[in-house]
């Protein structure tokens, strides 16, 4: 078997468990447990301790009578009891939101609240909110009108609260408007990670104006209708019978040597199923939180109990957890010689290359220098105008998906493995696992209808997944793995902290030379590719650059939507920001001077024309507390595709089915898939049944690296063109239309004109399976694994206005304004969602998010949603979204992706209106208020 | 396991083997992750414990209000202005919707190293501060005990500045700065093992008071204070201050409140350099850690802030013919 890696290329990296791969060794009970719910205590009162005590209440108009013990919660009873699905569980201490369910019509927390405290009250969950005709709450039909929502995950909490908001607004005001401020302290407790929450004030600001009183239209994204009302199953949604629930015991050393393990008495426990082993002993661990073993039991409580009971043999060693301590001398060496530097994981988008290590540090990677005599050289003679130099830091960004990473593993009774998964690449997970349990990918089904946020984490086979499937092999169950909240922030996927160390200078003829080091630290991962960006960038500037990745035992990167792209612009853009400020220069003027890309020259045209920008005061205009300042920044970004991806329609007079095997994480690929048929076919959308979520389908692509849309869209149009084929065909055999032709609208001979609609109710079935083809021009590279490197860029620009505290230290983007080139728009709505949510995500990594971690031991401090801080609602102003038409016209369906580009500029952009406002230039990130006050006084 | 007493006594037989729940917000918290694992004493059932009653002059506060409740309740906003505002102001909607004013006033801190259940601290039964020796940007700077995390009770605060006391079952009432006078032991509060908190007891209110609640925070809502302070005035016609209540929360172990401020503030007029030099006085004492200093600043200006929106903020209404010792008043407005 194969160390993990696979070879398929970029966004990929390892589905990393143990150098080896296999899965050791696995145990098993055969010995069925008696199942419970057999407890019916004779003495109910309160006199004595009981098990459980009844529960009468009212859910969803229902009378409900149940039995409940003293730790079940609100959300266990809704969920597992009721089979309500639609409340999430996902931080677990009532700060997402997810949760939230109506008691006696008031939004309450339900993961935390006793589900004994529901007796006698009235609860209404999302299923339960309708009031129309259409099944629909006018918040609900507002939220589709408005496309607030992305994955869906936190959209019934956000629904729930909006309608009670709605329903006392509407009470207490009628129609009046509320303001945003308004909706944000009804929402405060709601978080959304997809960045839904611009739509989300204009879907509760319409909804309450009275916009959505009437059922009416159906929205803009095909699947809004069972998002808003709690239908959407999600992996931790899946419920099969005898399914049992699966535990992974992980290691509390940030590096030891596990000697050995012994599980026997973990088997024995009462109710435990089956043992599966990830690490071979004796073996290395590398951070705190690496999977050891995971355990099935009849209940996940069953499982964590069990897990305490396995015994292990330690040898601890000293670790590093810092780039500082990891290039000390000395310092202890987290990957040594030899097998163990083949195994670490890969977090960047491309393939890691052979480089050579010392201690920790990897590298360097300098094939992306140009001109790097001519650098060094403009660096040191001092015949340039201006120089400037700064060592710039970002943090560990945690993806934080609201839906964690999840698993459900099913084998069939004759081999085959069926298998539900929180996954961005259905089609690969299926390929990854027939290769590694020894199956024929047709004997391997993965389902993910509804993925709960993914941004680079869940594009791998991850241990849970290989657990779970394992598990059910060896107990002949199906077996159900989710991980918790701690579990998720911990291990599940983080973008690295960079240290990058820049000196820009500005020649005599306006000319830029660059020299950049740059260190990753990915923990116990590789692939560190800052710099590579700034050659894409300024490609014909002198540029000396260099990457190092430095590994430390801290849990492993993986890709974090635009690898690399954060720490690259914020150095790079925020360099340029100093030069221009230093010579007086424009400093859009001046990057127009590098770059005579055309998709650059449309965004710098843009924001030269913006009045934000144009109209910009002095630099430190303001003397008070409050300095409000104008920063702007560009950025550009690759554009992948996966050429020979398919897309199947099967047509005939009941409709058209559209299927691939994709998914859609919330970017809204079903929308497209379905848009593109209906209109290309100039029917109503309701008679396009898009069916994904699926890796039996044609093979489609992974929803990675911005380009699903760019693979999908063309191969659907490909599909209806070989349609349209076909039904002129039957137009001139069947409809005896011998000599008819094809017209964008149908088919005409000289007598008569028939719509493709027309043309479909008189068809029989037709299967035509379109594919994604060449470019005009072809590829940058030529396709590695079935993806492709395009000829083009994209860009983009972002001016934000913001406004710094003095006092408190407190930094709040105001207004922001992002003209981006990527060429066709297929749903220009969803498309302006998907990049205020990369905006928005890129905010709360500039100002608030930071995972922190035990500077002496190595574990999480900042497990929770309430430690590791993603904006909320209320730290989010107006964002405005320009899509500059034009250019791409060789790129097959015209268009590229745009959801990384979305979210490369916000750190350069606020770092730059931070030094306009006060004169402070943030080199290091989050912007945290004892950061930004220490600035200020330095 | 769990029991759903009926009466106060039947409560206390079983408060000492049992975790007494209230809402559940914070209880649970620590249940789910296994930090608690006794049988459950839910309150549930015991009438009494969930209405706000006007008491004489005063206030008498259930110790199962919901915060919501709290927030919401006309009366308390028109006399007790502070105390609805930073009600209103802690935890989210839905969280204030489950929590209770007794449940906030117990609770356990939040520091990450104690809600670890991997962790030994020295509140959780080891040797040691891991917050101390490691992470500790949120936690006081007023580091003048054992443990170092900051005290998570807004309401205990904002209690202790209106002179508020609790009614305890199987023990002694006592004033909240009592009950939060826990020396230097590791101790939430000053209750002991097995009494339960019933009654939370307000004195008559203020007339015209001019209350504010002011959190400083890192994003714009619902994120755990990194400093909060709650200010009432008293202001003449002059506008002189006749009398001030300040106190601070999320910088020491317990709620603060700060003498030396009111003695700063009352009686003298309101003025910019007054409230700089009481955000001044505030610090006085600080003990930051090596990553809190931050919170020097922010108290000094918070503290400025508060007092700023609190003379600017609606006085609640005149007591007809206040007695100069207070003992009689004619409260108008709507009994409870």
């Amino acid at each position: 078997m194969s160390t993990g890696t696979t070879r398929r290329g970029f966004l990929r990296g390892t589905a990393l468990i143990t150098v080896g791969g296999g899965v050791a060794a696995s145990g098993c009970k055969t010995t069925a447990l008696e199942s419970e719910g057999t407890h019916a205590p004779a003495v109910e009162a309160e006199g004595t301790s009981v098990d459980t005590v009844p529960l009468e209440c009212e859910v969803n108009g229902q009378k409900e009578a149940l039995r409940v013990g003293g730790d079940r919660l609100a959300l266990d009873v809704l969920r597992d009891d009721l089979e309500l699905r639609g409340a999430k569980r996902s931080c677990g201490h009532g700060a997402c939101g997810a949760c939230t369910v109506q008691v006696d019509g008031r939004p309450v927390v339900s993961c935390l609240m006793p589900a004994v405290a529901l007796h006698g009250r009235s609860v209404t969950t999302v299923e339960g909110l309708a009031k129309g005709s259409d099944g629909l709450h006018p918040v609900q039909r507002a939220f589709i009108g408005e496309d607030a929502l992305q994955c869906g995950f936190c959209t019934s909490g956000f629904v729930v609260e909006s309608a009670a908001f709605y329903d006392r607004w509407r009470k207490e005001k009628g129609t009046a408007v509320p303001s945003d401020e308004e909706i944000a302290e009804a929402l405060s407790g709601h978080l959304c990670r997809c960045g839904a929450y611009l739509s989300i004030y204009r879907a509760v600001a319409a909804a309450c104006r009275g916009d959505y009183d009437e059922p009416g239209g159906e929205g803009p994204r095909y699947e809004a209708r069972d998002k808003v009302t709690g239908a959407a199953q999600y992996t931790v949604d899946v419920a099969l019978p005898q399914m049992a629930h699966a535990k992974i015991l992980r290691s509390p050393y940030a590096a030891a040597e596990l000697r050995s393990l012994d599980w026997s008495a973990a088997l024995d426990v009462p109710g435990v199923l089956g043992v599966v082993e990830l690490l071979n002993a004796p073996a290395s661990v590398r951070y705190v939180g690496q999977e050891i073993l995971a355990i099935a039991a009849e209940t996940e409580e069953i499982a964590a109990r069990a897990l305490s009971a396995v015994e292990l043999d330690w040898r601890i060693k000293n670790h590093v957890l810092s780039i500082e301590a990891a290039t000390a001398e000395d310092a202890p060496v987290v990957f040594p010689r030899g097998e163990a530097r083949r195994s670490p994981a890969n977090h960047s988008e491309g393939p890691a290359l052979p480089m050579v290590w010392r201690g920790n540090v990897r590298g360097p990677g300098k094939l992306f220098s140009h001109r790097r005599g001519l650098a060094r050289w403009t660096g040191r003679d001092g015949n340039h105008k201006a120089e400037v130099q700064g060592r710039y830091r970002t943090q560990t960004q945690v993806h934080t998906c609201l839906e964690p990473h999840a698993c459900v593993a099913r084998w069939g009774t004759s081999g085959g493995l069926e298998v539900w998964m929180s996954t961005q690449a259905v089609r690969h997970m299926a390929e990854d696992l027939a290769e590694r349990f020894g199956l024929k990918v047709s004997e391997v089904e993965v389902h993910a209808d509804h993925i709960g946020g993914g941004f680079g984490s869940k594009a791998t086979l991850r241990p849970e997944a290989i657990a779970a499937v394992e598990l059910a092999r060896v107990t002949l169950r199906p077996v159900r793995l989710v991980l918790d909240r701690r579990e998720e922030m911990t291990v599940a996927g983080l973008r690295p902290q960079v240290r990058t160390d820049l000196r820009a200078a500005l020649g005599k003829a306006d000319d830029l030379a660059i020299k950049a080091r740059a260190y990753g630290d990915g923990g116990a991962a590789i692939g560190s590719a800052t710099t590579p960006l700034m050659r894409i960038m300024y490609p014909q500037s002198r540029l000396d650059l260099q990457d190092f990745d430095v590994t430390t035992n801290t849990p492993p990167g993986c890709p974090f939507r635009g690898p690399g792209g954060p720490s690259a612009f914020f150095a790079l853009e925020s360099s340029i920001d100093e030069l221009a400020h230093t010579t007086g220069d424009d400093p859009i003027e001046l990057r127009r001077r590098w770059n005579q890309n055309d998709a650059r020259r449309r965004v710098y045209d843009w924001a030269e024309a913006l009045p934000a920008w144009k109209d910009r005061s002095e630099p430190q205009h303001d003397r008070g507390r409050y300095r409000r300042g104008v920063g702007l920044s560009a950025a550009v970004w690759l554009y992948l595709t996966m050429p020979g991806s398919r897309v199947k329609l099967d047509a005939g007079p009941g409709g058209i089915v559209v299927s691939t095997a994709t998914q859609d994480i919330g970017t809204g690929t079903r929308s497209l898939l379905a848009d593109v048929v209906a209109s290309g076919l100039g029917i109503e959308r309701s008679r396009v049944t898009v069916e994904i979520g699926s890796s039996r389908a044609v093979h489609g692509p992974m929803s990675a690296g911005s380009r699903t849309a760019s693979t999908v869209g063309p191969a659907a149009e490909d599909a209806l063109r070989l349609l349209k084929e076909e039904l002129l065909e039957v137009a001139q055999t069947k409809l005896r239309m011998r000599r008819a032709w094809a017209v964008p609208e149908g088919v005409r001979d000289s007598v008569r004109f028939l719509s493709w609609a027309e043309l479909l109710d008189e068809s029989p079935v037709i299967t035509v399976v379109g594919k994604r083809r060449r470019d005009r021009g072809g590829f940058f590279a030529p396709p590695i694994d079935g993806l492709a490197v395009g000829r083009y860029l994209s860009a983009a620009v972002q001016v934000s206005q913001v406004e710094v505290d003095i006092l408190l230290g407190k930094v709040r983007v105001l207004q922001s304004w992002t003209g981006l080139s990527v060429g066709r728009i297929y749903n220009p709505l969803l498309a302006r969602s998907q990049v205020e949510g990369g905006l928005i995500q890129g905010m709360s990594y500039a100002l608030y998010e930071e995972r922190r971690l035990d500077p002496r031991r190595g574990f999480l401090v900042t497990a929770g949603l309430e430690d590791y801080r993603i904006a909320g609602i209320g730290d989010c102003g107006p964002i405005h979204v320009e899509f500059i038409p034009g250019g791409f016209e060789n790129v097959e369906g015209g268009g590229v992706g745009i959801g990384e580009l979305s979210t490369l500029t916000p750190l350069p952009t606020i770092a730059n209106a931070v030094w306009h406002a006060t004169g402070w230039r943030p080199r290091r990130m989050p912007l945290r208020p004892d950061r930004v006050l220490e600035g200020l006084n330095s | 396991m769990i029991r759903l007493p009926t009466t106060i006594e039947a409560a206390l037989e079983h408060s000492t083997t049992h975790d007494v729940r209230a809402g559940g917000t914070d209880i649970q918290e620590r249940r789910n992750h296994g930090r608690r694992r006794r049988p459950v004493l839910d309150l549930r059932d015991i009438p009494g414990l969930d209405k706000i009653e006007r008491d004489g002059e005063g206030l008498k506060i259930g110790a199962r209000v919901r915060l919501a409740e709290l927030a919401e309740d006309p009366w308390v906003r028109e006399r007790y202005p502070a105390l609805a505002k930073g009600a209103a102001s802690l935890g989210n909607p839905q969280i204030r919707a489950v929590a209770t004013l007794g449940g906030n006033l117990l609770q356990a801190p939040r520091c990450a190293y104690y809600r670890d259940p991997e962790v030994q601290c020295l509140k959780s039964g080891g040797s040691e501060c891991w917050a101390r020796q490691g992470d500790h940007l949120w936690h006081v700077c007023f580091a003048t005990r054992p443990c170092i995390a900051p005290h998570a009770s807004t309401m205990g605060m904002v209690l202790a500045a209106y002179d508020a006391t609790v009614s305890v079952a199987g023990g002694a009432a006592r004033s909240v700065e009592e009950l939060y006078d826990i020396g230097d032991t590791l101790r939430d509060h000053t209750l002991d093992e097995g009494v339960l908190l019933t009654h939370i007891n307000l004195p008559r209110p203020w007339s015209a008071e001019q209350g504010a609640y002011m959190r400083a925070t890192s994003r714009a809502r619902a994120e755990w204070a990194l400093v909060e302070v709650v200010v009432r005035l008293r202001l003449d016609r002059w506008e002189s201050i006749v009398d001030a209540r300040v106190a601070v929360g999320a910088v020491a172990n317990t709620p603060l409140r700060l003498r030396e401020v009111e003695r700063l503030l009352i009686g003298n007029v309101v003025n910019e350099p007054l409230f700089v030099a009481a955000g001044e006085k505030a610090t006085e004492g600080a003990q930051p850690l090596e990553d809190t200093a931050y919170k020097v600043e922010l108290l000094r200006a918070s503290v400025f802030d508060a007092l700023n929106a609190a003379v600017v903020s609606p006085p609640s209404p005149l007591i007809d013919a206040p007695d100069e010792d207070g003992s009689e008043g004619e409260s108008k407005g709507p009994a409870k």
